[in-house]
């Protein structure tokens, strides 16, 4: 089966292909050179005047997992208010900021997505996430497994053990997990919260393990680095969401010493305590950290305005926030001593003076960091908003004439405490390639998604030019995912499954039986039950486990 | 103008009819083709209004619908002004969110009627099923407003998570009436069955003769309560025959103390 896309204006950024014209082959699902001598085109579609770039990556999004039930349990209102009629071709389902797993697969893919990454597998809930996900259709999916509050890792943290050994259980829970890459959420301060504290600074002691939160991320950043996973360690930092945690964050920059770090939706940990309110914009030092540290890339989660919930592992930073939910019900507990989960609904308002900052911290940090390579597009769905969101997104970055507008009717406090208006950048085309493609691609370590090169999977994105950014992302002409046409018209026409991708890091086995030993000692189920293997996501026939190279393994520290 | 009358066909599809659109909110300056075109999702299909209805009329503030077979749920759903009469028995969810208006069933009702209504006035010339002025799953408070009036018969758990608002039932309600009652005032002319006030929290629910009560509820001694005086003042005119009683001599009880125990118990006496 060859296709050929004719004659489309190619973003491909992997490559440095900024808007040129030419011809795409694709042949049984990879991108190839050109056909084989008399080989017949099969099917040609014609793209003149189009915009082709690689299917986007949804590097952050939280589709899968236990919060994400939670969610949905919690928010009946939400289903109830968003139908969706089952066609020929797809199933019903409901919901806008939890949506259900068969919906959010159409709705992603008919927005030119065709890979999204769920950033909290708990270790005991991989199962439950990789179910959930693999019932996500037509689009790739991945988990980052969340470390660094479970009970073993800080007693081994806690006993001083060698790093190679923790590396080793790292390691083993990647495998176990079937993960992409490791988080780490309030690091220390979910198993913190369980001992009555409600707060957690960098360097405060955890009140049982007495290991601080600057320990734990060191330690796991420096564990990830040294087993080659591609993804660097995915931080959720300390103090989401308190006014003042700019300092934290810079701190955690510092903190790690060089080890490649990733900050998710920084947007929460980037404010000052300045003014009047004492809350203001951290966007600037922010930024001027990532542009000067090279090691730490970031993803936004911008607020958008409007009805959403927040889901989150941080069970302290959520009890925290419970008072805000909106409407008035909210969720905390504790899962197996494994982290937390806590979810509470959020209506943000542009009249809202922290909620208005809030929405213009994010975008400021969009338009400060100077390279796109380090800078990602996300919602933190549902936290920030929910996904089907991005294409207005887009267009905020995009059209600065349409963000002033939306800035000038917020709160006017909010107006006074931001820089927003007076900063002209409005990201190009290919910027936003970079942003949602060929940068995300790199950061999770998918070598052949993300862009348009020969052997590449053939995740291609048709769209058509439009000044109206919004629209034009909103429904792209053609989605086609490993070759295969899934939607046309921002309609979907084929429903296919996806893939899990997950990375092996190689390491000792004999970390097992100590595993072991603390699963019989203190777990309810067994360490061989806890293992995901790739029969068991392949199970229902459906879905695959891609695995994805550990370039660059680290030699084991002496 | 005549009424807007929408008669069920007898070759009608079998499953039930989600008629929520058939308000005079949506059916407003429409016309009769328009109303005719109208969709309504029936089990998993959607089908026109004129294939489901034979239509007549042309008054969309004042809707009847005839030969309701009692498979016809969501009658009046969030409707804010006119009227609608239903000829026959309706189903469930009947005047669910209804803001305004006057909705009357000439028959009998099933579950979760008047569900998250926050006002207008419902009344049912019949029996009523369970969960009358309930909240639906997953929602934490039932009716928020307005006057329900039964002359039959009502289920169990009446009155559950009633927030605001009146229920006056002129004949029995079933077990676990105004459980986890938030307030409002709820009153039944017949008896009641078991666990009544069951984790009640606030509210009022008058009845006329005393219940078995659990031990959470305490007996508060005998009043006048002039209020009620008032009360029944303001139900004159009303078509009830709660319009017809004055008296304000009750013995009072408030529970249920397993969950702040300010809701009351009022029982008539002489």
């Amino acid at each position: 089966m060859l296709l050929k896309l004719t004659g489309g204006t190619v973003y491909d950024p992997a490559h440095g292909i900024d808007g040129q014209v030419m011809d795409i082959y694709v042949r049984d699902g990879r991108i190839v050179d050109r056909p084989r001598e008399g080989e017949r085109i099969d099917q040609e579609y014609d793209l003149t005047g189009k915009v082709v770039m690689a299917g986007a990556i949804d590097m952050h999004t939280h589709i899968g997992g236990g919060k994400v039930n939670i969610a949905r349990t919690l928010l009946p209102e939400d289903h109830r208010g968003d139908p969706v009629d089952h066609t020929e071709l797809t199933r019903a389902g409901c919901g806008h900021v939890a949506p259900s797993t068969l919906t959010t697969g159409y709705r992603y893919a008919e927005m030119g997505y065709t890979a999204g990454f769920e950033p909290a597998v708990l270790p005991l809930n991989a199962r439950q996430a990789h179910l959930e996900m693999g019932d996500t259709p037509i689009i790739d999916k991945g988990g980052y497994v969340m470390l660094g509050n479970d009970d073993l890792f800080l007693r081994m943290l806690a006993a001083q053990k060698d790093q190679n050994a923790i590396n080793d259980y790292v390691a083993w829970i990647i495998h176990a997990t079937q993960a992409m890459g490791i988080k780490v959420v309030n690091a220390g301060g979910i198993s913190a919260f369980k001992f009555n504290q409600r707060m957690l600074d960098l360097d405060e002691k955890n009140a049982y393990y007495q290991v601080t939160p600057r320990q734990v991320l060191k330690t796991l950043a420096r564990a990830v680095y040294e087993l080659g996973v591609p993804h660097p360690l995915h931080v959720h930092g300390n103090n989401l969401g308190v006014p003042g945690n700019v300092e934290t964050t810079l701190n955690t920059i510092a903190g790690v010493e060089g080890y490649p770090l990733h900050l998710t939706h920084i947007q929460f940990h980037s404010y000052g305590t300045e003014g009047d309110r004492k809350f203001s914009s951290g966007a600037a030092r922010i930024a001027e950290a990532i542009n000067r540290n090279k090691h730490v890339s970031a993803d936004v989660g911008q607020i958008l305005f409007g009805q959403t919930v927040t889901a989150s592992g941080d069970n302290m930073s959520q009890f925290r926030n419970a008072g805000h939910a909106h409407p008035d019900k909210w969720i905390c507990m504790d899962i197996e001593c494994d982290a937390g989960c806590g979810v509470v609904p959020f209506k943000y308002k542009d009249q809202n003076f922290v909620n208005a900052l809030q929405w213009a911290i994010g975008l400021e940090i969009f338009l400060l960091v100077e390279d796109p390579w380090r800078i990602f597009l996300t919602t933190d769905h549902p936290n920030g908003a929910p996904f089907t969101s991005y294409p207005h997104l887009i267009r905020l970055l995009m059209d600065k004439t349409f963000r002033n507008e939306i800035f000038s009717r917020i709160h006017p406090d909010a107006q006074k405490m931001s820089t927003l208006a007076s900063i002209d950048r409005e990201y190009s085309l290919y910027e936003i390639a970079i942003m949602t493609r060929a940068g995300a691609a790199r950061l999770v370590g998918l070598h052949d998604r993300g862009h348009l090169g020969v052997g590449a999977a053939a995740d291609i994105t048709v769209y058509t030019d439009d000044p109206d950014r919004e629209k034009m992302f909103a429904k792209p002409d053609y989605v086609f995912k490993d070759g295969e046409l899934v939607v046309r018209n921002g309609k979907v026409v084929k429903v296919t499954w996806g893939a899990t991708h997950a990375v092996k890091p190689e390491f000792d086995r004999g970390i097992e039986k100590e595993i072991a030993k603390y699963f019989d000692t203190y777990h309810t189920v067994k360490m061989d039950h806890v293992k995901v293997t790739e029969q068991h996501i392949a199970e229902d026939g459906r879905n695959h486990v891609i695995v994805q190279a550990c370039k660059g393994r680290r030699e084991r520290t002496a | 103008m005549s009424a807007l009358t929408f008669t069920l066909k007898h070759d009608a599809p079998a499953q039930r009819i989600d008629l929520a659109p058939l308000t005079p909110d949506h059916l407003a300056g429409k016309s009769s083709a328009e109303i005719g075109a109208v969709e309504l999702l029936c089990g998993n299909r959607r089908w026109r209004a004129d294939r489901l209805f034979d239509i007549a009329g042309s008054d969309t503030d004042d809707i009847v619908i005839d030969n309701a077979n009692g498979k016809l749920d969501f009658i009046g759903r969030g409707m804010q002004r006119g009227r609608i009469t239903v000829n026959g028995d309706a189903g469930s969810y009947v005047a669910f969110g209804m803001r305004g208006g006057t909705l009357t069933v000439n028959g009998n009702a099933d579950a979760f009627a008047a569900s998250g209504m926050t006002g207008g006035t419902l009344k049912i010339d019949g029996n009523v099923g369970d969960f009358l002025a309930a909240a639906i799953p997953g929602e934490r408070k039932g009716m928020k407003g307005g006057l329900v009036i039964v002359t039959g018969n009502a289920g169990d758990r009446a009155g559950d998570q009633m927030r605001r608002g009146i229920v006056l039932i002129e004949g029995n309600a079933g077990a676990y009436c105004a459980s986890r009652m938030l307030a409002g005032t709820l009153a039944v002319m017949g008896s009641v069955g078991d666990y009544v006030g069951y984790g009640m929290r606030r509210g009022t629910l008058l009845l006329f003769k005393t219940p078995a009560m659990h031990a959470t509820f305490q007996d508060c001694g005998s009043h006048t309560l002039p209020f009620l005086s008032l009360m029944f003042k303001a139900f004159k005119g009303l078509p009830t025959k709660f319009a017809d009683i004055d008296q304000n001599r009750v013995r009072r009880y408030m529970g249920d103390i397993a969950n702040d125990g300010k809701g009351e118990v009022l029982v008539f006496i002489t």
